[in-house]
């Protein structure tokens, strides 16, 4: 190995173990929680208005498709619930 | 001390670093275009069973297979199956085959809105018996050894022990978390309520890739330098290089976790630390982890970060009879079992020797023939 990757890898243990002990920390992870949710706030609070703009000119905002998308979404799951159902008792029948 | 070096000594390691640094300029161009990738998961193989996104595959061999009882390997939920068949000569299938096994595999595929509903059940007590009876079908015989890694160490455990007709001769759970107070720093967030599972969960009603590739990354969120450094001391070396890739391509490539799966998880395993009670609810009965007569081996990584060797260790004293239960401590990380030198030095070998001890021997003839448990 060479010297310059060894001082490459010491350095990098050297700065990476007090981060790793930062990252691994209660405080990081309760930081990393109340940053996702202010985005989400924010996100939300920037969505509200677009999707009343949009609404506006009659058009659908991302948060409608989102919507639409949620709901077919649990449409297909419930038509796949209810073809593994009758699999089942075409299985018990047979 | 001077450095005496004969003309001729000389001559050549010039020569080996002026064709170094023109392998290193030319795989750095490689590397940065993307081009010239391994192929992951190139082992010929055949898809014998689908249900869902679900399926088996079986791995083909050119001439029987030495062992009488197929070995299924099932992955884990949250990261792709190819890992256990990186790329070829480093490969734990290839591996495996070439040592007398009949490999299958189980991979589990990509979740999306569909799989939202996906539950600890829908594996344990749809997706693992069909793919069983499949494997059973496909090769005649009666009995079979499961491989889990992982998360899929779990459900081969609620699997084995769940079914009276599971005919899981051996056991094998690889990197098997049980104790999740053991896990690492994101589990003990969720766990302690720092950190809230349906704020994970994104509109497709599963956890998206991004969110565990960043749990992964803050293990130890530094290392990518040593790893690049390492890569470009390297660069001239082209399997180096190809290895690197893969190895970078499957940490990247993670796959989301199944919506209803992840709440259990997170509830079962890491708030109640249920496994740890030796037994489990689900599907509508009590799983006892002692019910199964497979003889169990839990294989762990001395060095594992993902999956600590504390978080596997208690398999030893809850799953099997205890007359049945071995134990492997194998050096090298999480992904040992799968890639990386020591895999193929000791992870596979020693493996595939407790495998082989514990499975019975097809004669010329193809006729089993029955050794010892």
């Amino acid at each position: 190995m060479s010297t310059w990757l060894k001082l490459v890898l010491r350095l990098e243990r050297a700065i990476g173990a007090p981060i790793e002990s930062a990252v691994h920390s209660d405080a990081y992870f309760d930081v990393v929680a109340e940053l996702n949710r202010g985005t989400r706030r924010v996100t939300g609070a920037v969505e509200s208005v677009s999707k009343r703009g949009l609404h506006l000119l009659n058009l659908p905002a991302g948060t409608d498709i989102r919507q639409v998308r949620e709901q077919l979404a649990r449409m297909d799951r419930r038509l796949l619930q209810i073809s593994k159902k009758l699999e089942q008792l075409e299985g018990e029948r047979v | 001390m001077a450095l005496q070096l004969s003309p001729a000594d000389l001559l050549a390691s010039v020569n080996r670093d002026v064709e170094r640094s023109y392998l290193r300029a030319r795989n750095g161009l490689r590397y940065v275009r993307g081009s010239n990738r391994p192929t992951l998961g190139a082992t010929p193989k055949d898809v014998v069973w689908r249900r869902d996104k679900v399926q088996l595959w079986r791995y083909r061999r050119d001439e029987p297979a030495r062992f009488a009882q197929p070995l299924l390997i099932v992955t884990s939920l949250v990261s792709r199956s190819y890992i256990l068949d990186l790329m070829p000569g480093s490969s734990a299938v290839e591996f495996l085959r070439d040592h007398g096994f009949d490999v299958f595999m189980l991979d589990w595929g990509i979740p999306d809105e569909l799989d939202a509903d996906n539950s600890l059940e829908t594996y344990v007590d749809e997706y693992l018996p069909r793919a069983v009876a499949a494997v059973r079908r496909q090769t005649g015989c009666a009995e079979l050894t499961m491989a889990g890694y992982c998360l899929g160490g779990v459900l081969s455990v609620l699997y084995a022990n769940g079914h009276d007709d599971a005919a899981v001769r051996n056991l094998v759970l690889m990197a098997t978390p049980v104790d999740f107070e053991q896990m690492g720093p994101m589990v003990a967030a969720l766990r302690e309520g720092r950190l809230d599972p349906e704020e994970m969960i994104d509109e497709t009603g599963n956890v998206p890739a991004d969110v565990l590739y960043s749990g992964f990354f803050m293990l130890a969120p530094t290392t990518i330098v040593a790893q690049r450094a390492t890569l470009l001391e390297n660069l001239w070396n082209d399997e180096f290089v190809r290895g690197f890739q893969a190895m970078a391509q499957w940490t990247r490539d993670q796959v989301p976790f199944a919506g209803a799966a992840f709440r259990e998880v997170v509830e079962l395993f890491v708030r109640r630390n249920a496994l740890m009670d030796g037994s489990l609810h689900v599907g509508g009965r009590e799983i006892d982890f002692t019910r199964s007569g497979a003889t169990v081996l839990n294989a762990m990584a001395a060095k594992d970060t993902v999956v600590p060797r504390a978080a596997a260790e208690p398999i030893a004293a809850l799953v099997g009879r205890p007359e049945r239960r071995h134990e492997l401590l194998l050096p090298g990380g999480h992904v040992t079992f799968g890639t990386g030198r020591s895999a193929f030095r000791h992870t596979l070998p020693s493996l595939a020797e407790w495998m082989a001890a514990h499975s019975d021997e097809r004669d010329a003839d193809g006729h089993q023939v029955v050794g010892a448990r």
